[in-house]
């Protein structure tokens, strides 16, 4: 998994590549945490280049969207395809985090 | 069906995965499973084997089994099973899917995973041993 951030005016976007499994989902939330830590309110994962996710995955996008929705901020996850949006869809998580088709769909919105 | 039963014993720890993995992908080829079932598969057996190194043996270490037989063109019969402390998947609770952000459970999405995405998903305790089984491809529209 490689993740490479983007600083914008009003969000972090972090562009999460490959696959997020048990072994490196805690990297995604380490990354978020050193954002948050610094004063980013609102994160966009761009996930189109996210090949697997694992429900450790799930474990960090949740963890990471909790602790900025109890600061007024948010996770929005943007260009999820193939068995990683499935694996949203089926646990349901598509409608908990804000979900665009794109990262300029997500900043548009904040 | 008379099947025959091809298996591999590792160390149940996170450091086995790959080659557990690429154990069963040698299966999957011989099954001849579509490439979208192979990622599920894959999924589900991430989910299952982390399971057992992290909690079947604590504090202690021991090894898990994984096995594979064809059990028809494009389908994969698999057993994981090790020697830990009683663990019945079919016994946990599934999560609260509805829960909006902040109540929304932040575990049991694996074993919710695991029977989304299997047939005939099946748990015995034989001889001190743990077995889960199952076939893949799952249900066609996992997660309904």
């Amino acid at each position: 998994m490689n993740i490479e951030p983007t600083q914008l005016e009003k969000a972090v976007v972090l562009k999460v590549t490959g696959r997020m499994d048990a072994e490196n989902a805690h990297e995604f939330e380490e990354a978020c945490d050193r954002w948050i830590s610094q004063g980013t309110r609102h994160l966009i994962a761009e996930l189109d280049g996210l090949q697997y996710v694992s429900s450790m995955g799930l474990r960090s996008f949740l963890a990471v969207a909790q602790k900025l929705q109890s600061k007024s901020g948010s996770l929005s996850l943007a260009g999820l395809t193939g068995l990683p949006r499935q694996v949203f869809e089926m646990t349901r998580l598509i409608g908990v985090f804000p979900v665009y088709e794109s990262t300029q769909q997500a900043i548009a919105k904040l | 069906m008379d099947r025959e039963f091809v298996r591999l014993t590792l160390p149940a720890s996170l450091d086995s995965l790959q080659a557990l993995l690429d154990f069963a992908h040698a299966g999957a080829d011989s099954a001849g499973l579509a490439q979208s079932d192979w990622e599920k598969l894959e999924l589900v057996l991430e989910e299952l084997l982390v399971n057992v190194a992290r909690y079947a043996y604590q504090p202690e270490s021991g090894d898990v089994e994984l096995a594979y037989a064809v059990d028809g063109p494009g389908i994969l019969a698999l057993e994981i099973s090790d020697t830990g402390r009683v663990f019945n998947p079919l016994e946990q609770p599934v999560p609260d899917l509805s829960a909006g952000l902040l109540d929304r459970p932040i575990g049991g999405l694996g074993l919710f995973l695991v029977r989304s995405l299997t047939n005939s998903l099946d748990y015995r305790r034989e001889g001190g041993r743990n077995t889960v089984s199952f076939r893949v491809p799952g249900p066609a529209r996992p997660g309904t």
